[in-house]
C-alpha cells in the first residue's frame, strides 16, 4: 500500500517529465547550472548589489530618461532641466543660460557640476561653470539625465556644490546600428544628428555621435541701453543677437576592459545683450572649443574587488570678440587644460555592504592669452592682459561606505579631502540614511558639505580698472541637510516631499576695492531652505503608458537678511502624458513661476510671475519600428514673460523671453 | 533668416526659398503622422529574460514561446543582457507594447519589471526562492524549486532511516525556502539542521560543524553556497570523507557523487508558465498564484549508494527515472 502511494506521489512529481540528464556532458551541465546560479546571484533583492533605485538613494535624485526627453520634445539640455523640481532656467546678459538650483542662482552657474558619462565638464578654469558650452547641449544622443540635488563634493570633489547633473549618452549596445535625426523649428532652429554603434565579436565596441545645431536666437526686443537713454547713438532699440551654432563629436571606443571616450565641441554664439551696458550688434562673436579625452580600464581583482583606473585630458578655449561700445571692441582668449588620473577601488564586503575608495590627481593650466582692443574688430591692437598664466595641482582622496544593515535600511557614510596648490585643503563629509519604515513608505535624511574652488579669474584677474582678483581666496563652502519622505500609497502613485537647508559660507563676491572699484573676496553667506513636493500617477489598463505628475517648490534664500534677488519663491510644474495607443502619445506641460524679487536698492517692481503651457505629440516606432516623429509647441498661449535683467541694466526693464514657438523632430533607425 | 557660416564664423542671410522648404517639411511631418497610424502592431505578452545566454533561462523561454505560438498569441522578447540601460528601455518598451502580461524569466527580470511596471500583470519563473521576492497584486509564478514537502516525502520513502538532514544556505537568498523546508520536514518527523553562510569561504568551517550532526546533506539551489566548481567539489569531498550521502535538487550533481537528485524539468516549467499565462489572460487564475514545477526527474546514483553501503528502500526503485551504475 505504501509503495503504491509513493508511486502515485512520484507519478505526480514526474508528470510531463521529458528531460533526462545528459551523462555524456556532466561538467558542461554543471557549468550551465553554475552559470544560472551566478546570474541569480547578481540580484540581491533585499540589499544593495542592484543598481540603486531612486527610492533607495540617500540623495534627492531625479532621473529623466530618453523616453521622457522625446515626449518633452526637448531642443536642448535646458528644456529637460526646467522640468526638474528645484531647478530654474533664466537668460543671462552674455548669452549663456543660468541654472538656478534650490533658490540660488549665479550668472555663470558655477555652483552646479555637469558631467558627461561621469566625467566633470567644468573645463573653464577662468570663469568656472560648465554652462558656457553645455547649456544648449543637444539631447538626441542622451540616454539618461540624472540630477542629484544637494552637495556632492564628498564623492565628486570640486564644484559639486548645489547639484550634480550627470548626462549619460547612448553607447554601442544602445545604438547597434545607425541612428539619424533632424529637427526644425522656430527661430530657424536646425538640428541634425548621426550616431553609429556596433559591438564586435572580439569584445571590441565603438559608438560615434555627431551633432550639428544652429539657431538665430529668439530676437528678444531690447528697448534701450545706457547710450540710448542719454540720447546718444546706439544699436538700441534693437534685438538680442543670440545666434548660436555648434558641432559636437563624441566617441566611445572599447576593447576588452579598456575604454577610450571623449567629446569635442565647437560652439559659436553671439550675445543676448552684450558684455557691457551697451547693446551689442551681430559683430559680437564668442567662439568656444572644448574637448575631453579619457582612457579608462576596470580591473577585476576578485569577484568582490574591482579597481577602476582612468587618465584624462580636458581642454577648453575661447576666442571672443565683444562689442563694448558702438565703435569699440575687445578680444579675449585663452586656453585651459586639465590633465590627470584617478584610481578607485570598489570592494563588496558582503551582500549588504560596499566600500569605495579612491585617489585623484590633476594639473590645471591656463595660457595662450589673447587681449586686444580697438575700434576696428579686424585690426585690434595688443593691450595689457586681464588675467594671468596660471598653473595649479590638486589631489584628493575619498572613501564611501554604502551599508544595508537591515532589509529596509540603507546607510551611506563618506568623506573626501582635496588639496590645491594655490589655496590649500578642504574636507567634505557626507552621511545619510534611507529607511523604509512602513512598506512603501521611506524616510530619507542626509547631511553633507561641499566646496567650490576659486576660479583662475577670481584669483588672478589683473590690469582691470574695475575688478581685481584676489590670490588669497578660499573656496566657497556649503553645509546642507535634507530630509524627506517617499510614499507609494496606492498602485501607480508615487509621492515625495523633501525639506532642505543649505548654509553657504565664504561666498566669493565682488566687494568694494582700494586700488580698483571692485575686487573679489570671501564675503557674506547665504542661507537657502525650501520644500520640494513631487507626485506622479501612472495609469493602468487602456491608459497604460499615460501619467500625470506635478512638482511644487517653495524656496526661501536669504543674504544679508534679505530674500535673494532674481529667484522666485515658488515654482510649479504640471505634466501629463496621454498614450493614445502603442504609437501615439501627447504630452502637456504647464510651468508656473512666482514673482521674482529685486535686489536691495533696485527700485523696479518685481518681475511678474507667469504660467507657460507647452503641448507635444509624439509618434514612436512607426514603419517597422524605425521612425519616431514629434511635434511640440512651446508657450502655446503666447504668454509674454520676462527673465530678470541685472540692476545695471535697469533701463531696459527685463529680458523678454520667447513667445509661441514650434519644434518638429524626426528620427530614423537603421 | 540667417544661417551659421562656420568658416567665416559669421551669420549671413539665406535664400528665402528655405522658408518654403521648412513649410514643406512640416507638411511632410503631418502627412507621416496620418499614414503611420496603421502600422502599429500590438503584442500580447512581453517576455523579459534575465540573460538568454543562460541555459536554464533560454530553455524555459523557448518552451514558453512554443505554447504561445500554438495558441496564436503574440509576444515580444526583451533580453536584459543585450541592453545597457535596461530599466529605461524596458519601461519604454512596456509603454509601446502595452502587453497584457509580462513574463519574467529569472530574478533580475522580475525585479526590474516589478520596478518599472508594478501595475501590469507579472508572471515569473526560474527565480530562486520566489518567497523572497516583492510579490504584489497581479503577480503569478512558477516556482524554481519543487515542493519541499514532496521532496522530503520522497527522501523518506527512499531512505526510511534518515532522521537528520543538513544543509548550507545564505540568508539573503534562501531564508524563506529553508524555513519552508524545516516546517515540511518537521511535519514528516525529519530534523533539518541548517547552517547559514555569508560567502563561499565559510563552506569548509560550516561543513566541519554540520556534517558530524547529520545523516544526509541536502544541496539546495543557493547561489552563494554553489558559487563555483570549487565550492561544489569542496562539499562533495567533505561529505565523502565523512561518508555522508548527498541529496541534490538537480541531477547535474549526480556525477559529482550525489546519491539522489530530484530535478525540476526545465521544459515543463516553460510550458507550465505558458499555460498559466493563458489562464491569467482569461482571468481564470486567482491573483498571487504560484505553482510548483509540474514535471521532475528522479535520478538515483546506485554507484554512490553502494560505495557508502547505504540502505535504501528497494521498492522506491519503481519511482526512479534514471539509475546511474558504476560502470556507466
Amino acid at each position: 500500500m505504501i509503495k503504491y502511494l509513493y508511486t502515485l506521489l512520484v507519478g505526480a512529481l514526474v508528470l510531463n517529465s521529458s528531460a533526462f540528464a545528459d551523462a555524456s556532458a556532466p561538467n558542461d551541465n554543471l557549468e550551465k547550472e553554475l552559470a544560472y546560479l551566478a546570474a541569480e546571484r547578481q540580484v540581491v533583492v533585499t540589499a544593495s548589489k542592484m543598481e540603486e533605485h531612486v527610492d533607495k538613494t540617500v540623495a534627492t535624485t531625479t532621473v529623466i530618461t530618453q523616453d521622457d526627453i522625446q515626449h518633452i520634445g526637448a531642443r536642448n539640455l535646458l528644456d529637460v532641466l526646467r522640468l526638474v523640481p528645484g531647478i530654474g532656467i533664466t537668460q543671462s546678459q552674455l548669452g549663456i543660460r543660468e541654472i538656478e538650483v534650490r533658490g540660488v542662482k549665479t550668472s555663470l552657474s558655477e555652483k552646479v557640476q555637469i558631467m558627461l558619462n561621469g566625467h566633470p565638464l567644468d573645463h573653464n578654469l577662468q570663469n568656472a561653470g560648465s554652462a558656457w558650452v553645455y547649456d544648449d547641449l543637444p539631447v538626441d544622443t542622451i540616454k539618461r539625465v540624472e540630477v542629484v540635488r544637494g552637495p556632492g563634493s564628498a564623492l565628486y570633489g570640486a564644484n559639486a556644490f548645489l547639484a550634480v547633473i550627470n548626462i549619460i549618452t547612448q553607447n554601442a549596445k544602445d545604438l547597434n546600428g545607425l541612428h539619424t535625426s533632424a529637427g526644425w523649428g522656430s527661430f530657424d532652429i536646425q538640428q541634425y544628428r548621426a550616431s553609429w554603434g556596433k559591438q564586435f565579436n572580439n569584445s571590441a565596441e565603438a559608438a560615434l555621435h555627431f551633432n550639428f545645431t544652429d539657431t538665430n536666437g529668439i530676437n528678444s526686443p531690447i528697448p534701450a541701453d545706457s547710450l540710448s537713454v542719454q540720447g546718444l547713438n546706439s544699436a538700441a532699440p534693437g534685438k538680442s543677437q543670440l545666434t548660436e551654432g555648434r558641432y559636437d563629436l563624441e566617441w566611445q571606443l572599447g576593447y576588452q576592459d579598456f575604454k577610450l571616450d571623449g567629446r569635442y565641441i565647437n560652439k559659436k554664439t553671439g550675445a543676448f545683450f552684450g558684455a557691457t551696458s551697451i547693446l551689442s550688434d551681430d559683430r559680437t562673436q564668442q567662439d568656444y572649443n572644448d574637448y575631453f579625452l579619457r582612457l579608462s580600464r576596470t580591473w577585476k581583482i576578485q569577484d568582490n574587488l574591482t579597481v577602476d583606473t582612468q587618465l584624462f585630458h580636458d581642454f577648453f578655449s575661447y576666442d571672443n570678440l565683444w562689442q563694448v561700445a558702438p565703435a569699440q571692441f575687445s578680444r579675449f582668449g585663452l586656453q585651459d587644460t586639465r590633465t590627470g588620473g584617478e584610481i578607485q577601488t570598489n570592494y563588496h564586503l558582503n551582500d549588504a555592504q560596499t566600500v569605495i575608495a579612491g585617489f585623484s590627481y590633476a594639473k590645471e593650466q591656463q595660457g595662450n592669452l589673447i587681449d586686444q582692443a580697438g575700434p576696428d574688430p579686424v585690426n585690434l591692437t595688443q593691450v595689457l592682459s586681464s588675467t594671468e598664466v596660471r598653473t595649479r595641482q590638486r589631489w584628493g582622496v575619498y572613501i564611501e561606505d554604502v551599508w544595508d544593515p537591515l532589509k529596509s535600511l540603507r546607510m551611506t557614510l563618506g568623506a573626501r579631502y582635496d588639496r590645491y596648490s594655490d589655496f590649500g585643503g578642504t574636507f567634505n563629509p557626507r552621511m545619510g540614511f534611507n529607511w523604509e519604515f512602513i512598506r512603501n513608505y521611506s524616510l530619507k535624511f542626509s547631511y553633507g558639505t561641499a566646496y567650490r574652488a576659486p576660479s583662475f579669474g577670481e584669483l588672478g584677474s589683473i590690469n582691470n580698472p574695475v575688478l581685481l582678483g584676489n590670490p588669497a581666496l578660499k573656496p566657497e563652502q556649503v553645509k546642507t541637510f535634507e530630509t524627506g519622505i517617499i510614499a507609494h500609497p496606492v498602485k501607480g502613485l508615487t509621492a515625495q516631499a523633501t525639506y532642505y537647508h543649505s548654509a553657504i559660507n565664504q561666498l566669493i563676491s565682488q566687494v568694494p576695492g582700494q586700488a580698483t572699484f571692485l575686487r573679489y573676496d570671501n564675503n557674506g553667506s547665504v542661507v537657502a531652505e525650501g520644500v520640494e513636493l513631487e507626485t506622479r500617477y501612472d495609469f493602468d489598463g487602456k491608459l497604460q503608458g499615460s501619467y500625470i505628475s506635478a512638482n511644487h517648490v517653495l524656496q526661501h534664500s536669504v543674504q544679508f537678511n534679505q530674500q535673494l534677488a532674481d529667484v522666485p519663491r515658488q515654482r510649479t510644474n504640471l505634466t501629463a502624458l496621454w498614450a493614445f495607443d502603442n504609437t501615439w502619445s501627447s504630452f502637456a506641460h504647464v510651468l508656473i513661476k512666482g514673482n521674482t524679487l529685486r535686489n536691495l536698492g533696485d527700485t523696479r517692481p518685481d518681475v511678474p510671475g507667469y504660467a507657460l503651457f507647452d503641448l507635444g505629440l509624439l509618434g514612436k516606432n512607426m514603419f517597422g519600428k524605425q521612425v519616431d516623429i514629434s511635434f511640440n509647441v512651446y508657450n502655446l498661449l503666447d504668454k509674454r514673460y520676462y527673465d530678470p535683467a541685472p540692476a545695471s541694466l535697469n533701463f531696459i526693464g527685463d529680458y523678454q523671453m520667447a513667445g509661441r514657438s514650434f519644434f518638429g523632430h524626426v528620427s530614423l533607425k537603421f | 533668416m540667417k544661417c551659421f557660416n562656420n568658416r567665416r564664423a559669421s551669420y549671413t542671410d539665406c535664400n528665402p526659398t528655405m522658408k518654403i522648404m521648412d513649410f514643406c517639411k512640416v507638411l511632410v511631418l503631418l502627412g507621416v503622422f496620418w499614414v503611420s497610424a496603421g502600422f502599429a502592431q500590438p503584442s500580447k505578452v512581453l517576455i523579459v529574460n534575465s540573460d538568454n545566454a543562460v541555459f536554464r533561462y533560454g530553455t524555459i523561454a523557448s518552451e514558453f514561446k512554443k505554447v504561445l505560438q500554438q495558441n496564436a498569441y503574440q509576444w515580444t522578447e526583451f533580453n536584459l543582457n543585450s541592453h545597457a540601460d535596461a530599466e529605461a528601455e524596458l519601461k519604454q518598451l512596456i509603454q509601446q507594447e502595452n502587453p497584457v502580461l509580462i513574463y519574467c524569466i529569472g530574478t533580475k527580470a522580475y525585479s526590474l519589471a516589478r520596478n518599472v511596471a508594478s501595475n501590469k500583470k507579472l508572471l515569473f519563473s526560474a527565480a530562486i526562492n520566489w518567497r523572497r521576492l516583492d510579490i504584489g497584486e497581479g503577480t503569478y509564478g512558477v516556482a524554481n524549486e519543487l515542493s519541499s514537502a514532496q521532496e522530503i516525502s520522497l527522501l523518506r520513502y527512499f531512505f526510511p532511516t534518515i532522521k537528520n538532514i543538513g544543509l548550507l544556505y545564505n540568508d539573503k537568498f534562501s531564508r524563506e525556502y529553508v524555513e519552508t523546508i524545516k516546517k515540511d520536514a518537521s511535519a514528516l518527523g525529519i530534523n533539518i539542521i541548517n547552517q547559514p553562510i555569508n560567502d563561499a569561504q565559510e563552506i569548509g568551517d560550516a561543513l566541519n560543524e554540520l556534517l558530524p550532526k547529520i545523516d544526509m546533506f541536502w544541496i539546495i539551489s543557493d547561489p552563494v553556497v554553489l558559487s563555483s566548481k570549487a565550492s561544489v567539489q569542496q562539499i562533495f569531498q567533505a561529505a565523502q570523507q565523512r561518508k555522508k550521502p548527498v541529496y541534490a535538487y538537480s541531477d547535474v550533481f549526480i556525477e559529482q557523487g550525489a546519491v539522489l537528485a530530484i530535478s525540476a524539468d526545465l521544459a515543463t516549467i516553460g510550458r507550465q508558465s505558458a499555460s498559466l499565462a493563458l489562464m491569467v489572460d482569461k482571468d481564470k487564475v486567482p491573483e498571487g498564484t504560484v505553482q510548483n514545477p509540474a514535471g521532475s526527474t528522479v535520478t538515483l546514483n546506485k554507484c554512490a549508494l553502494d560505495a557508502l553501503r547505504l540502505n535504501f528502500n528497494q521498492d522506491a526503485l519503481d519511482s526512479v527515472n534514471k539509475i546511474v551504475e558504476c560502470n556507466k
